[in-house]
């Protein structure tokens, strides 16, 4: 039976990862829905970057948007000023982030529980100002345009794909050593934990490390990508760290899949809505994007508190009943 | 019920639909592009400037159309976003494959999207985004000698230009011995900062402080309080609508009353100022690009048009700015001898000369700028419930009034 299970989990990843690499091609006709499975793809990166942190951790990160502002700026920043190809982002995006999220951690573990969200809110909200105001370093709110390498977005999807299954991969893999059960006890009684002997503040440091590398990385790649970045735009609080935590929150805060699950929901909601059902609804349905997005997370924190992935046997237990009792 | 088969139909019309919508029609409507700010902090301007869209839209439709084909606009909301900007340019050029995009109103989303429209070598005509860099051909890696490989085109003139009416009314009439400038933190709001900063050096204004302000804020008491301290003669203010409602509301409450109130055009000229800042939008000047009693054919008609379909207050220079974009975009399809491709559109674009409701459009090159329209900017103030133009003194509609007694206005 456990082999049985072991070997339909590894055939859904199998399909999952066939599945990802099938997308941009199954859309070749259009780069426009390429471009929105690359979103797809940022935003899973963030949502399994916070997900460590606050799903596995405990440590509940209002300031996402910090690591992801650091890694694209870290990107950004040589091309402005000496004209070095931003695709370096991808080495010092995620360890500048890294290297944020140590600081970060000196200040904000002091803290716990709503303090440490609000240290961390705060933090990210310091950097949006200061990258604003200091435009000698980063051209303030002019931001940093960069005229992308590529057209296609094949070259794009693949490094953005590549990204999320590093993500994925990591989190796993991490939450299977030791320092995963750590980072379990710390999220369940962080008290408890260092009576047993747990150095929490240096698991915490490690679980902060990991997830900051992964927002740092997205940053970075937003900025290859979009090829445009200033303050507002990567520093956001509801357009990145709040969406961030939405996506964690409509996948499964806890579970490996929850933010992938999360950040296609969010994506296609949006952007379905967005574009008035690409074009085939009447325009004012346009305006209901937020709107529903927005319901969809109530929906889900009211009735799926789990999130999709979290929740997934409680909805498929009820369609079974609904389906049995229609038989009977 | 099967769900399986309820999925695999809904799957199938899909695709049905989709195959429809992606099947091209020579004889169907002509579709334009038009990107702006539908919901959001932005949807003020944004409605405004796609009703005037619509108005050129179905006066064209209801004479017969271009060429015997209908016009169609196809809007994308940017939200005010630079990311949702892209995409939704994206979107026009890939899914709605049209040939040409217009409008773009906030600056970073504007200029955003310009790069998406340059890759993508289709034509964008920008009718507000005014960040000087749009038409900066260096900014997307070309030069000054590129107009052919170019592909952006600008209405309205750049936010460095946006004073040029009002630097003669401070120099001639005003005559501030000090101002305080606030701005928002966009790019629009901190180079508008600086160019008025330049104006301000070269007339010998002592400039006491410049204070950003993050867009969307509520309290700005502090910061007011703070320039009420330095005892401006002058306050400059660079904002949208709500910000410049509420910045103007809260100046009254603390009782901030410097010699005048000067804002950067965008937020202080649109009505919704005025109903948001009530008396206290009173006596506030503004610089303008257009006004509806300048003498420009079809200005003053579009405005008494436009109250008559929509009702409420007219249009400001956002409105004028789509309609004009909207005739220029008539203009250049009508002269495409029917080849309505992106090449061909970018040609006609390039012979541009004609007159709108916005005044004379045709593109040029200077100061490092490509098809960049010039024009003359106005200053307007806000008298007894109305935008009147007060400056320069040959066009004005109204008495310029300076100093303000503003304890008499608000009371």
């Amino acid at each position: 039976m456990r082999v049985n299970n072991l070997h339909v989990f590894l055939n859904f990843e199998i399909f999952i990862l066939l599945t990802a690499v099938a997308a941009p091609f199954i859309f070749s006709f259009s780069p426009y829905f390429q471009g929105l499975l690359i979103f797809v793809m940022i935003w899973i990166v963030m949502g399994t970057s916070w997900n460590l942190l606050a799903g596995y951790t405990g440590l509940v990160s209002f300031g996402h948007a910090a690591y992801f502002g650091i890694g694209a700026y870290a990107a950004a920043l040589p091309y402005f000023h000496w004209g070095i190809s931003p695709w370096w982002g991808l080495l010092t995006g995620g360890v500048s982030a890294l290297i944020l999220g140590y600081l970060l951690g000196k200040i904000v573990f002091r803290l716990r529980g709503p303090y440490f969200a609000l240290g961390t809110l705060a933090l990210a909200e310091i950097l949006r100002i200061v990258f604003g105001e200091e435009i000698w370093l980063t051209n303030g709110h002019s931001g940093i345009l960069y005229m992308t390498t590529w057209v296609s977005k094949y070259p794009y999807y693949f490094v953005a794909l590549s990204l999320a299954i590093g993500a994925i991969v990591s989190v796993k893999y991490v939450m299977r050593t030791k320092a995963g059960f750590f980072f379990l006890s710390i999220r369940e009684d962080e008290v408890a934990a260092e009576a047993l002997g747990i150095n929490t503040r240096k698991y915490k440091n490690i679980a902060t490390a990991i997830s900051s590398f992964w927002a740092g990385m997205a940053g970075a790649f937003y900025m290859i990508y979009m090829g445009f970045i200033d303050p507002e735009v990567v520093f956001a609080l509801h357009n990145i760290s709040i969406i961030t935590i939405l996506v964690g929150i409509l996948g499964g805060v806890g579970t490996i899949w929850g933010p992938a699950v999360g950040a296609v929901i969010m994506v296609l909601v949006q952007e379905v809505f967005r574009s008035s059902i690409f074009g085939l609804a009447p325009q004012w349905v346009a305006k209901f994007h937020a709107l529903v997005f927005g319901l969809l997370v109530i929906f889900v924190i009211l009735f799926m508190a789990g999130g999709v992935v979290g929740d997934w046997n409680l909805v498929t237990a009820k369609f079974r009943r609904t389906k049995h009792a229609e038989k009977s | 019920m099967n769900y399986s088969k309820i999925f695999h139909v809904l799957f199938v019309i899909i695709l049905f639909v989709f195959g429809l919508s992606n099947c091209s029609d020579d004889n169907g409507p002509i579709k334009i592009g038009v990107l702006l700010p539908l919901t959001g902090s932005q949807a003020n301007f944004g409605e405004m400037e796609k009703n005037s869209y619509e108005m050129v839209k179905e006066k064209i439709n209801s004479e017969g159309g271009i060429n015997g084909r209908q016009l169609l606009f196809v809007y994308e909301d940017d939200t005010g976003k630079p990311d949702i900007g892209r995409t939704g340019a994206e979107k026009l050029i890939n899914i709605d494959k049209v040939p040409l995009i217009t409008g773009g109103y906030s600056s970073s989303v504007t200029f955003a999207a310009c790069a998406v429209a340059q890759q993508y070598r289709t034509p964008f005509l920008v009718n507000t985004g005014s960040v000087d860099k749009i038409t900066q051909p260096s900014e997307f890696n070309l030069t000054e000698n590129d107009g052919d490989k170019f592909y952006i085109y600008r209405l309205n003139p750049p936010v460095s230009e946006y004073t040029s009416g009002l630097e003669s009314l401070l120099s001639e009439v005003v005559k501030p011995a000090s101002v305080f400038i606030l701005h928002e933190n966009t790019s629009f709001g901190s180079e508008g900062a600086e160019s008025f900063k330049n104006i301000c050096e070269k007339n010998n204004v002592k400039i006491l402080d410049v204070k950003s302000y993050s867009a969307g804020a509520i309290d700005f008491k502090p910061l007011l309080q703070n320039a009420k301290n330095t005892k401006p003669d002058i306050v400059y203010m660079i904002s949208y609508v709500m910000d410049a409602a509420l910045l103007m509301k809260q100046s009254r409450e603390i009782g901030f009353m410097p010699k005048l109130f000067v804002g950067a055009g965008a937020g202080y000229t649109m009505p919704a100022f005025k109903e948001n800042a009530g008396i206290a939008s009173e006596m506030v000047l503004s610089v303008t690009l257009w006004h509806q009693t300048l003498p420009i054919e079809g200005a003053l008609e579009y405005y008494n048009n436009y109250i008559k379909k929509y009702g409420g207050e007219g249009p400001d220079y956002h409105g004028a700015e789509a309609y004009a974009a909207a005739q220029v975009v008539v203009d250049v399809l009508k002269r495409c001898d029917n080849d309505y491709t992106p090449e061909k559109i970018k040609s006609t674009l390039d012979k541009t000369d004609i007159n709108t409701v916005f005044g004379r459009v045709k593109f040029s090159s200077y100061n490092g700028k490509l098809h960049q329209n010039k024009m003359s900017t106005y200053v307007v103030q806000w008298i007894d419930g109305q935008l009147k133009l007060v400056w320069p003194e040959n066009l004005s509609n109204a008495v310029f009034s300076y100093p303000i007694d503003w304890n008499q206005v608000w009371k």
